[in-house]
């Protein structure tokens, strides 16, 4: 990484007993689109809110440009920010709202009506500006927001669960303006949410917080599919686990044995024969075929249908429940509950987990 | 029309003889006004126009009306600066001492006002400002603070507490914030609390009563002399003459807001 624009060092924030953030270290790179993903009381508002200056930390410190920051008041940091409840100031006008950053920094009249249409145009609200909040859709209002963060030429923008107050359909579609937006101006983002197809979606670097620590940070594709712990496995995207016991490993191909059920797994870890391990699965890596077809026999539990995906909950005598995920076009058979299958995978679709 | 039951005619009537009890005494000062008499009562034999003559020529009744509405407008101006800074304090803070502060400033209304009057009078005997109007102005904004601050509370409650957040994150410092953003949101709970501290002021009598001899004399406290000493007609007509004012702000306030 070339040197980063931010850098969170150390940082420990304490409400009573609860540790909301626990010796948090981060990196943020120069025009990155970060992701702070976790449940509720992860610590990732309180990460956020550390890094625009809202909470003051009990421990670590905050560079910008290798510069510290961590005792510098919100309105110095020069970040902008976006916030779930769109706050725009309910007594101005669209057009005041984006030009409020612009005119406490006492910029001349002519260049904060430029910069202002620049900024409504850039989110397409410019038929809006003489328009109240009060008189604007939820999703419009989130664009005049983006628009007033904007509007400054912020150094970082800052978005707390901005989508997460609007409808599903109007949420996706902000996705994608969102990551254009990110494409085009070259600001870096930082992202936080509960939600993770926002966090895959959009997404450079996606990092995982839990009860104020980092779980596992990486790009989409590496978290998803190499997750390290169960914790990582099971919130973002579902995973089935299977405990088993390692027999010996030749190569990248390892034996394994879960309650009476033998196979080998390819991976890129090493494993001590006779070590316990857990074994994440991903409901799409697993098959289901007419009995006899795959390896393992089941019977079918449950069935949710959802349009181009059909879940399935299928039972194995000793494995226990295990969730399928299946295409609704390319299944030769119709599961139906009590119906007998068989289930099965591919070598390299079971990840190791390295820690619990 | 559906025939009414028992009921609904009790609960109609009701409803008549509560509007009639709250509005007749009003009613009964319009024809004591223009009484011809030289005392408090009906018309004897014609309507005459002299008691309301004699308050709008009285140097006394036009000094004391001059007086309230005065110590009114100062009261008001007070109680709601600190009123609104004390509001605004607390919407940023609303922790557990933001919350006792509150209840504590709205004590002025569960105690008595005699209690409290006597108070005063104590203290401001100490303080040597009994019969100042320095004395009342204080007095009055003491009682009328707490209305100005439930107002501007009233009018807070809705505001998103991420506002202030983001003023900052855009660039205002901690007062721009409040002045731009904090203070017209506000707006409306603020002039609520001034006309209403303007109010409590001006209708007030108990305190000044208590803290007042000669040399201050308020509309409310001359209407009560009058009364006591010669049950002067003049209060009837400066008691229209308010109705009369009360009803043309409502009406005009009505007419504003369709």
């Amino acid at each position: 990484m070339t040197s980063p624009i931010l850098s969170i060092n150390d940082a420990v924030k304490t409400y009573g007993s609860i540790r909301a953030l626990d010796q948090v270290n981060l990196d943020v790179a120069e025009g990155e689109f970060l992701t702070l993903l976790g449940p509720s009381g992860s610590g990732k508002t309180t990460l956020l809110s550390a890094i625009a200056g809202f909470i003051k930390m009990d421990g670590g410190s905050l560079t910008l440009r290798s510069e510290d920051i961590t005792n510098r008041p919100p309105e110095h940091r020069d970040f902008g920010m976006v916030f779930q409840g769109y706050a725009l100031f309910p007594t101005m006008t669209v057009r005041e709202n984006v030009g409020f950053p612009l005119k406490v920094r006492k910029k001349p009249a002519a260049e904060i009506q430029k910069k202002v249409n620049d900024a409504l145009e850039m989110v397409q609200m410019g038929a809006f500006a003489d328009r109240m909040p009060s008189q604007l859709s939820g999703g419009q209002q989130q664009r005049i927001a983006l628009a007033r963060a904007m509007s400054f030429s912020p150094q970082v923008l800052l978005l707390d669960e901005p989508l997460s107050a609007l409808d599903k359909k109007l949420r996706a579609d902000l996705q994608w303006e969102l990551k254009a937006l990110h494409n085009q101006l070259g600001v870096t983002f930082i992202y936080v949410t509960h939600d993770q197809d926002e966090a895959l979606s959009m997404s450079d670097r996606i990092i995982i917080l839990k009860d104020g620590s980092i779980q596992q940070q990486g790009d989409p594709n590496t978290l998803y599919n190499r997750p390290r712990n169960k914790f990582v496995a099971d919130f973002l995207g579902k995973s089935n686990f299977i405990d088993v016991t390692v027999g010996a490993q030749t190569g990248t191909t390892l034996q394994c044995a879960a309650k009476g059920v033998a196979f080998n797994v390819e991976t890129d870890t090493h494993n001590a024969a006779g070590s316990d391990v857990k074994l994440a699965l991903r409901p799409e890596r697993l098959k289901l075929g007419a009995p006899g077809e795959e390896f393992l026999p089941a019977v079918v539990k449950q069935v949710s249908y959802l349009g181009e995906r059909c879940q399935v909950i299928v039972k194995h005598e000793t494995l226990g429940e295990m969730l399928i995920s299946c295409p609704t076009w390319k299944t030769d058979i119709t599961p139906v509950a009590g119906l007998a299958v068989s289930i099965g995978w591919d070598p390299d679709a079971p990840v190791v987990l390295s820690e619990d | 029309m559906m025939p009414r039951s028992t009921f609904q005619i009790f609960f109609q009537t009701g409803a008549w003889v509560v509007i009639a009890f709250l509005v007749l005494p009003l009613l009964v000062v319009l024809p004591i006004s223009f009484t011809d008499t030289s005392y408090i009562g009906l018309p004897k034999h014609g309507l005459s126009i002299q008691h309301y003559v004699n308050y709008f020529t009285d140097a006394a009744w036009l000094g004391a009306t001059w007086t309230s509405i005065w110590i009114g407008l100062v009261v008001a101006t007070c109680a709601t600066v600190l009123g609104t800074a004390f509001a605004i304090g607390c919407w940023f803070l609303s922790d557990r001492a933001s919350s006792i502060a509150r209840w504590v400033l709205i004590t002025p209304i569960l105690v008595p006002p005699v209690v409290q009057s006597l108070g005063f009078y104590r203290f401001w005997v100490v303080l040597g400002l009994i019969d100042t109007n320095m004395g009342v102005i204080l007095a009055h904004t003491l009682l009328a603070l707490p209305y100005v601050s439930i107002s501007v509370f009233a009018a807070l409650t809705n505001l998103d507490r991420n506002i202030p957040r983001a003023a900052r994150s855009l660039g205002a410092s901690v007062l721009q914030t409040v002045w731009a953003v904090v203070v017209p949101a506000a707006k409306p709970g603020i002039a609520t609390g001034f006309i209403f501290a303007f109010i409590v002021s001006f209708d007030e009598i108990v305190g000044v009563l208590f803290i007042t001899v000669r040399r201050v004399s308020t509309l409310p406290k001359m209407i009560w002399e009058g009364i006591q000493d010669n049950i002067d007609p003049t209060i009837a007509a400066v008691a229209t003459v308010l109705v009369v004012i009360t009803l043309a702000a409502t009406a005009i306030g009505v007419m504003r807001k369709k």
